[in-house]
């Protein structure tokens, strides 16, 4: 069931305190957001996105989910992932994440081939994550998909994503300025997920629209959804202008290791212009960079308990609501509980706003 | 906690032909064969007059003589044998002795332990590295090895071969040593790692916590091992770093990037590190290194394959180290 974050961050401004060890409760307080070591996280039982399925044939790829290997090639048609490649002299033991074979549990589902990482045997297509603008065979032109990396662990680079007042300057010359009539920022979240809409009134148009759209007007309002798929850091960056277009993308951030992420990117841009069609998908490249040149010397700093505590504005509940609830999800993982407490399956277009109309399959 | 052997010299650089003076740290140490060809260290300090031994000379015998007052010292035990002033009297007091350590030879290096009383490992393997250099750099060994961690071009340059900032596996322990594969890719010509999905080469490095002897492995997306080399990191005085490597090529090596590794200088270890770019590298794989090199230490006993060819004993660690 969706909460809604209905109290304000901490305004704490004492921001020393001594270090302690992260709460082990399995209901961590607000304040433990502080204690937030996202290098030390590692979630299981969750499917990844580890490829576009066009990129695999029967050679195999290699991909790794936290440093494990992921050798992937299609077998009469059809995508297996093992722990070893089919060339390779095995010397190591086989991991208690694949079966007796070696091999991960593997579907193939909204053009992407996604990897079970967790107890084989707890490995179900109903722990998929819903991407209502996906069509579930596949099928999107390759000029909507990439791959881009991001150098730092795959939580900061989400929380990077909740929180989009960094847009608005990191961006500015992609996504436009900070300027705005007014600014609303909703939370929504359960245990496995949680959803951030930002909407504001009369925003500065986006360059990348001014040009490759063509708006005219001075200003346009916005709609932005942020929902992040907490197990498999997997999210959805659903923006609706006005006037403009709707840009649904999947944003997944798989932690190929815990200090570097890897997103298998899906824009869905079928019902814009043409120009911005094939325009803003190839944004990500450039966007990407600029995320990265602030997240990469951040990742270090998380790598370790400080004593030195964040500060936060009002903008941050979103940030602060997705570490607390990593942090129970990872406190709950450690103590053996696996389960789904929520569907993530559930079709999620009612939560994002999604014009259905749109995006029919 | 036994102390560790450390890579000082390549067999070729040791000769009975002209004394090698390398250091351990802040210590001196004198290295060079006898007459039967067997290698040999002493401290580098005459007990005479403190003069370096390694500015004298090897006696047809296999002594080495102090080039200051020409006394001559024997490898094996480090006794004083001679003075040439004292023609007849010949024989000398046991205290009339030079340090001398256990050295080790195999695999194309000598080894040195710096505890007197550590008797040496027979040697267990052949040379089968053909190519062999050695490249003083400075840095700390420690800073030498964070370099390799996060960034190994660096440190080394392998013809063709561009590190990227992404790892098919972060470092890990693994038979105790420190384990990461990086994913590589080939020449300049390519699109930005960034925005590459698929790369064509690794770079595997195992490294020993105690010595910081790395293997280095280069692999193919094949399983095709293209590359492999051996680097002894040794901390020498006023805080540089000798690095001692050999390597050699694989057996089968496909496409034209592979194939060029055939060609002279196809791998080195930089003897200048970029000081710009290391000042601005974002510690990444090497910031929980010295943790887990600890963790390692720390442990009762490590055992398991040596990296390189195992010409010492099971690694068993050091607090010098």
């Amino acid at each position: 069931m969706l909460e809604v974050a209905d109290r304000p961050a901490s305004t704490d401004t004492d921001h020393h305190d001594a270090p302690s060890a992260p709460p082990r409760d399995l209901k961590p307080s607000m304040n433990a957001v502080n204690n937030w070591v996202p290098h030390d996280l590692v979630m299981r039982d969750s499917w990844f996105p580890l490829a576009h399925d066009h990129a695999v044939g029967k050679k195999p790829v290699r991909r790794a989910v936290y440093s494990h290997p992921f050798y992937i090639w299609r077998e009469d048609g059809k995508a297996v992932a093992s722990e070893f490649h089919p060339l390779e002299i095995v010397t190591r033991d086989k991991s208690p994440f694949t079966d007796a074979r070696g091999r991960y549990p593997v579907m193939e589902h909204y053009g992407l081939i996604w990897g079970w990482f967790g107890r084989p045997e707890a490995a179900d297509p109903a722990h998929l994550p819903s991407l209502p603008f996906l069509p579930p065979k596949g099928g999107l032109p390759k000029h909507m998909t990439a791959t881009i990396r991001f150098d730092c662990s795959a939580p900061i680079s989400l929380e990077n994503l909740i929180d989009l007042t960094h847009a608005d300057f990191l961006h500015a010359d992609v996504v436009g300025d900070e300027r705005s009539d007014s600014e609303q920022v909703e939370v929504f979240y359960d245990s496995e997920t949680i959803t951030m809409v930002r909407t504001l009134v009369n925003k500065s148009v986006a360059p990348i629209m001014k040009f490759f759209s063509g708006i005219r007007q001075p200003t346009q309002n916005v709609r932005q959804v942020i929902r992040i798929y907490l197990r498999s850091h997997c999210a959805i960056a659903y923006g609706r202008f006005s006037p403009g277009d709707d840009v649904p993308l999947f944003h997944p951030c798989t932690p190929e290791s815990r200090d570097r992420t890897r997103m298998e990117m899906v824009m869905n841009t079928s019902n814009a212009g043409r120009m911005f069609r094939h325009v803003m998908p190839k944004a990500g490249y450039k966007v990407s960079r600029q995320d990265s040149s602030m997240t990469n010397p951040q990742s270090p700093r998380y790598m370790d308990l400080t004593p030195r505590k964040d500060l936060h504005s009002r903008f941050d509940q979103a940030g602060q609501r997705y570490r607390l609830l990593m942090m129970e999800l990872a406190n709950r993982q450690d103590a053996g509980d696996f389960d789904y407490r929520d569907n993530v399956g559930t079709d999620c277009s009612d939560i994002i706003g999604l014009r259905k109309e749109l995006f029919q399959f | 906690m036994a102390s560790p052997w450390w890579k000082v010299a390549r067999s070729e650089e040791v000769t009975s032909a002209k004394p090698l003076a390398v250091d351990i740290g802040d210590q001196p140490v004198v290295l060079w064969r006898d007459a039967q060809g067997i290698a040999r260290a002493l401290e580098d300090r005459c007990p005479h007059r403190r003069a370096p031994l390694s500015r004298g000379c090897i006696r047809d015998n296999g002594w080495i003589q102090c080039g200051y007052h020409g006394w001559s010292y024997d490898g094996e035990t480090g006794r004083l044998k001679d003075i040439p002033n004292m023609k007849d009297e010949q024989k000398f007091p046991p205290v009339y002795k030079a340090a001398a350590y256990a050295v080790a030879e195999s695999g194309g290096f000598v080894s040195v332990n710096l505890d007197q009383k550590t008797s040496a490992p027979a040697p267990v393997a052949e040379q089968t590295f053909p190519l062999g250099g050695t490249t003083v750099v400075g840095l700390s060994q420690g800073e030498w090895i964070d370099a390799l961690f996060d960034d190994p071009g660096l440190v080394l340059n392998i013809r063709g071969v561009q590190p990227t900032p992404y790892l098919m596996s972060e470092l890990r322990e693994e038979d105790g040593l420190l384990v990461m594969e990086r994913f590589c890719q080939w020449g300049k010509l390519h699109y930005p790692s960034y925005a590459t999905a698929e790369f064509p080469i690794t770079l595997i490095t195992r490294t020993r916590p105690d010595t910081g002897e790395t293997e280095v492995v280069l692999r193919d997306d094949s399983f095709r091992t293209l590359l492999t080399a051996q680097l002894a990191p040794v901390q020498a005085a006023r805080g540089v770093t000798q690095v001692r490597w050999r390597a050699k090529l694989g057996d089968e090596l496909k496409g034209r990037h592979a194939l060029a590794l055939r060609r002279k200088g196809s791998f080195e270890v930089r003897d200048a590190v970029d000081a710009a770019a290391l000042r601005v590298l974002i510690r990444s794989a090497s910031h929980h290194g010295q943790q887990l090199r600890d963790k390692l230490l720390s442990a009762p006993a490590v055992s398991g394959p040596s990296v390189s060819e195992p010409s010492v004993p099971a690694p068993t660690i050091s607090a010098a180290a």
